[in-house]
């Protein structure tokens, strides 16, 4: 039995902790962070052309800081509830498990989509591009995506290995996503990078012109299938994390 | 009630070999009885309490809650059970009034019932003054209610508590201690269990030892503690073979 309030009753939990003054400061920082390299690059090299300076873009937010976020959001799903006493609370509840980690994710992936968009919003200005326009909205999509993609993604290690949650993440993001993403085989159709990078191109109209060697890092499917595939690998990962919580048990003596 | 039925649980050691935190335990607590818990640290009272409240799934056995079984049916044992552990595990950053709305919605409780009972709760646990502070802020006492509360929200038949008073000074113990003797006069099934015995001596209506995962003795104060009318010295005799040197 999992419910819409038991999830929005942890969601709250979470952005409650979440809101906490050294939380907000970190996120403000992290935010600040792909202005200032844009800032960086105009300065360095006089100018900076829209190509460039959107490459660069999403090389550092729907990568590099949506990554980031979910990893300090989505990672500690369970291991918090234990060092926190809560696991039990929570999870002897009806639908408990299922809705600590659906609330997590929904507190992670709005939290982190805002902590995006703020980011691009300071990334834009500092690029000099319009905020508004086609560019803002492709990016909010690119962002939204790497969210749902990735906490889905972090949920399986935070539930496998709660307590090495946070290193394991950062290794399949290396070895899923930057490694299995960018090789030319069939293994990248389960990577979210491999979407991300695809939409980029199609969206940016950028498809003609790419060299040959390059197409290959990208599919040519269209845009709708592109979403579909994220939303799909999503709610995969999501069901066998969740599928993986229902089972697992933790001794009085894994608690703090 | 609350049924226990030759419960086991193994888990596996860090050298791969067996401990066998409960070794075939069995009881029952009837509704309107409060039944102490009483033994040593690791002697898998907590154990036996998670699988009651289907946090940990019994290696053989089984037990069940208000009726419903913890292996076939753990989504109603949840519904009818009130759990409540030594951590209290309370967000510091929510109020109690927070705490308790959050957990009702988490139950699946409607908005009306979640408003009626947690306005009951706070009035019962004595924590309408501090309603709206942050539980960060409230004293271990305060915030042992607030998890009391919680484990109450649902109003479940039957409560299982593991070391309640654990942190508490003696009069909030004595204070949580009064509520849950009101808590069984409205029929409520409770298991309690602790390690200050002196505490709930005369307030269980019958007392469970264990050692070493398994039950040793069982009975009323008065039946365990015989002839010399001390509780401490019946759970000694019960687990050493006679009192402490």
């Amino acid at each position: 039995m999992i419910s819409g309030r038991g999830i929005l009753a942890v969601a709250g939990f979470q952005w409650r902790r979440l809101l906490a003054p050294q939380r907000l400061l970190l996120a403000a920082a992290g935010a600040a962070f792909p202005a200032a390299v844009v800032l960086a690059a105009r300065r360095i090299s006089g100018s900076l052309d829209r190509d460039a300076a959107v490459l660069l873009l999403y090389a550092l937010i729907p990568e590099a800081i949506c990554m980031l976020g979910l990893l300090v959001t989505m990672c500690p799903v369970v291991a918090d509830e234990l060092e926190r006493g809560t696991w039990q609370h929570v999870v002897v509840r009806p639908g408990g498990r299922w809705s600590l980690l659906a609330g997590t994710f929904l507190a992670a992936v709005s939290w982190t989509a805002l902590v995006g968009l703020f980011s691009l919003l300071l990334s834009l200005a500092a690029a000099g591009l319009p905020a508004s326009g086609r560019l803002g909205w492709i990016f909010a999509a690119l962002i939204l995506l790497s969210c749902c993609g990735r906490a889905a993604l972090f949920a399986l290690p935070a539930v496998i290995m709660p307590k090495r949650a946070l290193v394991a993440s950062v290794v399949a993001a290396i070895v899923v996503e930057y490694l299995a993403g960018f090789l030319p085989a069939v293994v990248n159709q389960l990577t979210v990078s491999l979407r991300l990078r695809s939409l980029l191109v199609e969206w940016m109209g950028w498809r003609r012109q790419l060299p040959p060697e390059l197409q290959l890092l990208v599919d040519d499917q269209s845009a709708g299938i592109q979403v579909l595939a994220v939303f799909s690998l999503a709610i995969t990962l999501l069901t066998a994390a969740g599928l993986i919580l229902s089972w697992r048990q933790f001794p009085p003596s894994e608690e703090v | 009630m609350i049924e226990a039925d030759r419960l086991v649980k193994h888990f596996r050691s860090g050298d791969g070999g067996i401990v066998r935190a409960v070794d075939d335990i069995s009881f029952t607590v009837t509704s309107g009885e409060m039944v102490g818990l009483l033994g040593a640290n690791g002697v898998g009272k907590t154990t036996t309490m998670r699988m009651l409240a289907t946090l940990l799934k019994p290696t053989s056995g089984t037990a069940r809650i208000a009726g419903h079984d913890i292996i076939r049916e753990p989504l109603a044992v949840r519904r009818h059970l009130g759990y409540l552990s030594a951590t209290t595990g309370v967000p510091d950053r929510l109020t109690p009034r927070e705490v308790l709305v959050s957990y009702g919605r988490l139950h699946g409780l409607d908005e009306p019932t979640i408003n009626t009972r947690v306005t009951e709760l706070l009035a019962a646990l004595g924590l309408e003054t501090c309603a709206t502070r942050p539980c960060g802020r409230l004293s271990t006492g305060q915030r042992q209610r607030v998890s009391l509360g919680r484990a109450l929200v649902h109003d479940p038949p039957a409560l299982v508590l593991d070391e309640p008073t654990s942190g508490l000074d003696v009069r909030g113990a004595r204070d949580l201690l009064e509520h849950l003797e009101r808590l069984r006069g409205d029929g409520r099934a409770v298991l309690i269990s602790t390690h200050r015995l002196h505490e709930i001596e005369r307030r269980c209506d019958r007392f469970l030892i264990i050692d070493a995962g398994r039950l040793v003795a069982t009975g009323t104060r008065d039946e365990l503690a015989g002839p010399t009318g001390s509780l401490e010295d019946a759970f000694f005799a019960a687990i050493d073979g006679g009192p402490p040197p």
